[in-house]
């Protein structure tokens, strides 16, 4: 019988994959318990600035490291979507530092319990990076897309993550509201709602997918689908970066967004790394380290390296963050609980 | 079972005790075994949602997204097993029945959607049927959407779901006796009388098998499908994907009340195949 044979190696074969993955688990244990004399750190972090922590900022503070106490660093690097880096920490995943792109991420890990410190209460606001949400468009732009208004029409499709799965598509819903409360203010004086939701609304009309995460959804951008994309200033600079044309608009009204980044005292304390692990955040604040994140398309937290790249980070006029909508609990009831503007708008859609 | 009659010495006796001792424990280790492995993980997530206040969960259950998804996911299952069926069993039967070149290539390659990863399937979707695609863009040129859209994630399902319907309906026609069928033929029965009268019976269990297994497969898939459906909520979004963006939102309950509806419809479907099987069975006797 070829479907009780199939079966059976499927199922050998996964107890083999299983025990195997027990064995090398348990190598992997072994070999960090051997290396005394070198420090280790564990740094836990969403996947945009991957790139710029990989290639300079941790290398440089392994120098810096070395110069100042002669010891070997080896930081150990994971890299997720911010909600599911945050799971796995609150999850038992023994990360020293987070560098998340939520606020309300680290809030998360301090509700836990396994962040005791005011991280707040660093340079900046405990913020390393900050971004704005921007409009990417095809090569040329052939649509002549200049602002929000331009997303509303018949022949553009949008892209955005879904803002279920993907704080980045958060931050993107929040723009749009936010602008449109924005526009309307400067037009007639006061932040009409009405408006702000009729243009959320008509502009999630012309999105043609939600994928997943951010990262996904610039890659499907990529595959041909959509005239627009709406995503982090910092991911379409990063695309450009790596040499591909992608032309990149900051509207008249956007959001600001920005980046924590704080030690998990709970974990540094139980691996004895707390002064690494302090060193690190301090040293993503330096000038060195706020100059790397910029050249890979972060806004520097810093004001000063910020105005140093001021020509390729230029401010939008109508510039807001998360508090002028609320702040981020007010956000999530409001715009993406039950019956908020979000939810029932893609109710109505579905309705037409 | 007969391979027990040839090895017991005296045939009808008593076995030896160690025997009996060693089935007993052969029974406890693999029902144990389920249990831990298949059983207790399911008992869990059901006294999770249940520990959450019935109502909250029936709350969540009821939210038109959540329910749309599950009519969606349902639909597209439902018309993924009607093609599999029909197609599934004319593979069987041609693989059985005809002699090919490259036959034990093509044998082999109806098993590979189990081995690839799901997201790869999704991947190889959208390269084939994507806008970059000629094929994608010569269909979209004739109004025809098949990424993003409801077609996506049937084809996604069928790619999944397709070694099912084959392997369960393949032994059962190599098995089957041809002597019937020639007898009917000589009787003067035309080839779709045949099929209908001899053959149909005898692999019905095995098709029902293939489709009942292929349907349950299907109401979980979340790989291929959130790279080829679009995921719009209340459009686009299957159960699977909904379940995804309630967990990944913070909101457990939600995502445990879609699941539970999903696991009891699969569970259904396996007890009314049981059932029918058993039913087929005493009809036979």
């Amino acid at each position: 019988m070829h479907r009780t044979g199939g079966i059976g190696l499927q199922w050998f074969s996964m107890i083999l994959t299983l025990f195997l993955a027990i064995g090398f688990w348990g190598c992997g244990k072994k070999g960090n318990e051997n290396v005394t004399h070198s420090d280790t750190l564990v740094l836990a972090a969403y996947t945009v600035p991957k790139e710029a922590y990989e290639k300079e900022i941790i290398p440089a503070f392994q120098n810096h490291w070395r110069e100042t106490t002669g010891r070997e660093v080896t930081v150990q690097q994971s890299y997720e979507a911010s909600g599911a880096q945050t799971r796995a920490v609150l999850g038992g995943f023994e990360a020293d530092v987070v560098a998340l792109s939520l606020e309300g991420d680290v809030d998360k890990i301090a509700a836990a319990g396994l962040i005791n410190h005011d991280w707040k209460n660093r340079p900046w606001r405990g913020f390393v990076t900050r971004s704005v949400v921007a409009i990417g468009c095809r090569a040329g732009n052939p649509k002549n897309i200049q602002g929000w208004e331009d997303l509303t029409r018949e022949d553009i499709e949008v892209l955005y993550p879904n803002p279920k799965t993907s704080g980045g598509a958060m931050w993107c819903v929040n723009a749009i509201y936010g602008a449109g409360l924005k526009m309307s203010e400067k037009k007639t004086g006061r932040a009409d709602p009405g408006f702000a939701r009729d243009l959320l609304k008509r502009i999630q009309r012309r999105v043609k997918v939600m994928d997943k995460s951010g990262r996904l959804s610039v890659t499907t951008f990529e595959r041909g689908v959509g005239d627009a994309i709406l995503t982090y200033e910092n991911e379409i600079l990063l695309r450009r970066i790596q040499g591909r044309e992608f032309p990149l608009l900051i509207p008249e009204s956007t959001i600001l967004i920005e980046n924590p980044i704080a030690v998990v005292d709970k974990n540094a304390d139980r691996h004895g790394v707390r002064e690494l692990a302090e060193a690190f955040v301090l040293f993503c604040h330096t000038d060195e380290a706020q100059r790397a994140y910029a050249r890979y398309g972060f806004r520097p937290a810093h004001p000063e390296i910020l105005k140093e790249f001021s020509e390729i980070y230029p401010d939008p006029p109508l510039l807001f963050d998360i508090d002028y909508l609320g702040g981020w609990t007010q956000v999530r009831k409001d715009i993406y609980g039950r019956g908020g503007i979000w939810t029932r708008i893609t109710q109505e859609l579905a309705e037409e | 079972m007969s391979s027990h009659a040839i090895r017991e010495p005296g045939g009808a006796g008593k076995r030896p005790r160690w025997l009996q001792h060693s089935d007993l424990a052969l029974r406890g280790i693999s029902l144990g075994y389920i249990g831990l492995f298949v059983a207790l993980p399911i008992v869990a997530l059901t006294t999770r949602a249940c520990g959450g206040g019935l109502h909250r969960v029936w709350e969540e259950m009821t939210r038109p997204e959540a329910l749309f998804s599950l009519r969606l996911t349902l639909m597209m299952a439902a018309a993924m097993m009607i093609i599999n069926v029909l197609m599934g069993t004319l593979t069987a039967w041609v693989l059985v029945r005809y002699r090919f070149p490259a036959q034990s290539v093509v044998n082999a390659l109806i098993d590979l959607p189990f081995a690839i990863p799901t997201v790869v399937t999704g991947l190889m979707l959208v390269v084939l049927y994507g806008p970059q695609s000629s094929i994608g863009t010569f269909l979209s040129a004739h109004g025809v959407e098949v990424i993003y859209a409801k077609p996506g994630i049937v084809l996604a399902l069928l790619f999944v779901t397709s070694p099912f319907v084959v392997r369960a309906v393949q032994p059962v026609l190599m098995e089957l006796d041809r002597d019937m069928e020639e007898a009917a033929a000589t009787l003067g029965a035309r080839r779709w009388t045949v099929f209908r009268k001899v053959i149909l019976p005898s692999i019905f269990p095995a098709v029902l098998t293939g489709a009942a297994l292929s349907f349950s497969r299907a109401l979980g898939e979340f790989g291929s499908v959130v790279m080829v459906a679009g995921n719009i909520p209340m459009r686009t979004q299957v159960a699977s994907v909904f379940i995804y963006g309630e967990v990944e939102s913070d909101n457990p309950l939600g995502a445990l009340g879609v699941s539970v509806i999903l696991l009891a419809g699969s569970l259904i479907v396996l007890i009314a195949l049981n059932l029918l099987q058993r039913l087929g069975r005493k009809r036979d006797e």
